[in-house]
């Protein structure tokens, strides 16, 4: 049915039209990335070539043998995607171009990126436009939980991984482990390869490896003001979509050249500028709206609290004994426990992990933003505004979504908040 | 200053536990043939230094506390009971020094199970799993057995509730059950602590009871690491008096991300490790301090070992990276890195 579609002529019009307009996207937010900044890292330039051709049809070096599986979330553990020897694509979209698209199927009123992910699905405009052999969609959100049912043409390729709502019972992550287990067997057969304990530990291995370059790059910049957080977050968003190997690889250049700045004194933002956390709903390229603007007005964000980026790579397996018995639940014990999803309840570790970021990282001020239509995000923006107030940091609290409409109302606003967090800090001073 | 901190940086990223299977090797060497070096270490060590067998260099002090409470309540407090408390304290004065390391690195019992799960982890059988909620009732024997270990021998002298006092067969009743009695001395090789006793009824169950535990001990081992402390009246004995030990592990719950890596790699599966991100002294009962915690933990100076307040090893997340990435998986993507 799938192909008997695609081969319509609407389809190949719509794609072929959505194609420009997102490339066009692409290359206006690439713009502003690099052009409207002066201090670019130049080990940053793969990163940008890699955004800069994130829909044209590249490959993006990958072995076209291989099999592609779709995660839509970061609590599908891509380690055991890369043991049976397919490639993982996180495939979350952040386009205005697509999200226009996937609101043909969902209600108005829902999640910018729910509707964008699955109008880039609908219309394989997903990065390098690749045709993922399966889709993993946890039932993390109530959105992305139906997602799978919605268009009937690409919903065979879905499968929900269930989730538990909480994670701090036994019986929860009893629950999860079980559906890891199935979800093992999915992959098995999907991509008629075995998990063996070899491959999961090689891939736990080359997983870990990349995250120790993560933590180290994330120790960089929350130390020393030596690379912008529009930057940073192309390097999380990299890992996306890039081959595990040549990401680490480019990181590690990157991470070099960062140091030598570091040691040179170097720095991309004047000793005034506020230090950001952002928080929320993730900002996925090429939706970099909230962290352009709070930069290019003159603040700089020492990190982020997304599942786009921090949260994606910062919790790492660990392993007693290297058997399948074991790795297992270990890889499922990571992703499950230490994450700060808003779809838990309770997920009192958000706030925890927000207040330690913004002692360590000596942070002035929280930018929260919520998509219109992320129900859960918005909930949580209480607790974390009571949790801010009580802590005594100055927090903006924006609601957005994927279109470019409110980009003046929100100049002012995130203006006027740098101008309050400038201005503290002067009184603080004398 | 700077001199320090480069020791302890190095700590940091030392391989505890590699260090530990040496230690203990050594400890267990010293515990078991000690005696036969002229090594004397008294009989109020707090661990299974057990005097049946022949080489050891001290007394368990669990032997030395039923015999020393075979006392009748006047002779409580005179000065046999003053010889009672003073071997008590000299048993706190050992314990204190390694707190419960006594359990993870000299222990010649818990010794002998790590070398079972080694031998289960290189043929590559699984370990059980348990389900936790009935477990962590289970574990509430070994304060079972305290009791009884304590309660018994002061039955023998004196009469509870104007019952009969107890069959003087019960002497030690904790030994007659212990698997370290029929265990250790095989390391001398006697074998005569290997019976049933059919003297009457009280010595043919006690020492049918001994036989089946030693049995268990071993099954034990092999399906589920340490498995035998989580019953171990001296683990129990030693949790009472942990917070006052010179060894110390402390957590800073705000560093934590209740990842659960430090619950994942304990031998004893506490949970209250990862869980716990209030309580800043974190040794639970079961704890056998092998700090393989601390190596499991990515965080930056979340779980720490101290000497009084000192910290001498604490959790890095270079060390982290250090012990779990091992450098030949990754072999392939250097040499394809350094082609590019």
């Amino acid at each position: 049915m799938m192909k008997d579609n695609q081969q319509t002529d609407r389809f190949q019009r719509v794609v072929k039209a959505a194609s420009i307009h997102y490339d066009m996207e692409i290359g206006k937010t690439m713009a502003a990335i690099t052009d409207d900044f002066p201090d670019n890292p130049a080990a940053m330039k793969y990163f940008y070539e890699k955004h800069r051709n994130l829909i044209r049809n590249d490959s993006n070096g990958k072995l076209p043998s291989k099999k592609t599986i779709a995660t839509l979330c970061i609590h599908v553990p891509v380690e055991l995607i890369l043991a049976v020897g397919a490639i993982p694509v996180r495939s979350c979209a952040g386009a205005f171009t697509t999200e226009q698209l996937g609101a043909e199927f969902l209600p108005a009123k829902s999640c910018p990126m729910v509707k964008s992910t699955l109008g880039a699905i609908s219309y394989n405009l997903l990065h390098g436009k690749v045709q993922p052999d399966l889709i993993i969609n946890p039932a993390t959100c109530d959105q992305k939980k139906k997602l799978g049912e919605i268009n009937e043409e690409i919903s065979e390729k879905f499968y929900l991984l269930e989730m538990p709502s909480t994670k701090d019972s036994e019986e929860s992550r009893e629950y999860w482990l079980q559906t890891v287990f199935k979800l093992i067997r999915k992959l098995e057969s999907v991509t008629g390869n075995k998990l063996t304990a070899k491959s999961l530990k090689r891939a736990i291995q080359e997983v870990a490896h990349a995250q120790r370059l993560y933590r180290k790059f994330n120790h960089i910049r929350t130390s020393a003001p030596v690379i912008l957080g529009k930057d940073a977050l192309l390097v999380t968003n990299a890992f996306f979509f890039d081959d595990l190997e040549s990401w680490s690889f480019h990181l590690n250049l990157l991470n070099e050249e960062l140091e030598n700045r570091m040691k040179t004194g170097f720095r991309v933002v004047n000793e005034r500028a506020p230090r950001i956390l952002l928080t929320g709903s993730p900002s996925v390229f090429p939706n970099m709206k909230m962290p352009l603007l709070v930069e290019e007005l003159g603040g700089f964000i020492v990190s982020e609290e997304f599942c786009s980026s921090s949260r994606m790579l910062w919790d790492t397996v660990a392993v007693d004994e290297w058997h399948l018995y074991d790795m297992i639940p270990a890889l499922a014990d990571r992703y499950l426990k230490p994450s700060t999803c808003p779809n838990f309840s309770p997920n009192t570790d958000r706030i925890r992990k927000l207040l330690s970021a913004i002692e360590e990282y000596k942070i002035d001020g929280v930018v929260c933003q919520t998509f219109t239509g992320c129900q859960l995000y918005d909930m949580e923006t209480r607790i974390i505004a009571k949790a801010m107030e009580q802590a005594g940091i100055q927090t903006l609290f924006v609601e957005t979504d994927y279109s470019p409409e409110d980009i003046g109302q929100l100049t002012t606003r995130v203006e006027a908040f740098l101008h309050s967090l400038k201005h503290n800090r002067k009184k603080q001073l004398i | 200053m700077n001199y320090l901190q480069n020791i302890k940086h190095k700590a940091d990223r030392a391989n505890v536990s590699r260090l530990r299977f040496w230690i203990q090797l050594f400890t267990f060497l010293l515990i078991v043939y000690g005696g036969y070096f002229f090594i004397h270490i008294g009989s109020q060590v707090p661990t299974f230094a057990c005097p049946y067998n022949q080489g050891s260099p001290g007394t368990c002090y669990l032997i030395a506390m039923q015999h020393g409470l075979h006392l009748t309540w006047s002779e409580l407090v005179s000065y046999r009971g003053l010889a009672f408390f003073t071997g008590f304290l000299t048993f706190i004065g050992f314990f204190i020094v390694f707190n419960k390391a006594w359990c993870g690195f000299i222990c010649p019992l818990g010794t002998l199970q790590d070398w079972i799960t080694k031998l289960r982890y290189k043929i590559g059988i699984r370990f059980s799993r348990y389900d936790s909620a009935s477990f962590q009732k289970l574990k509430k024997i070994k304060y079972v057995i305290l009791v009884l270990l304590i309660a018994i021998p002061l039955g023998m002298s004196n009469s509870f509730f104007g019952l009969a006092p107890i069959n003087h067969d019960m002497q030690s009743p904790f030994c007659q059950v212990c698997p370290g009695r029929t265990i250790l001395p095989l390391a001398s090789a006697d074998t005569s602590q290997i019976f049933i006793d059919f003297t009457n009824k009280t010595t043919l169950v006690m020492s049918t009871l001994g036989i089946l535990i030693t049995a268990l001990f071993f099954v034990g081992a092999f399906a589920k690491k340490r498995f035998f402390c989580f019953f171990c009246p001296m683990s129990a004995l030693q949790f009472l008096f942990s917070r006052i030990g010179i060894l110390r592990l402390t957590k800073n719950g705000s560093n934590c991300t209740r990842c659960g890596n430090c619950n994942r790699v304990c031998d004893v599966g506490i949970i209250g490790i990862a869980e716990d991100i209030t309580s800043k002294y974190i040794v639970k009962d079961d704890c056998m301090m092998c700090f393989k915690c601390v190596e499991a933990c990515p965080e930056d100076n979340c779980l720490d070992v101290r000497v009084f307040n000192a910290k001498i090893f604490s959790s890095t997340q270079e060390g982290f990276f250090k012990r779990y990435i091992q450098p030949n998986e990754l072999s392939l993507k250097n040499e394809k890195n350094d082609e590019r």
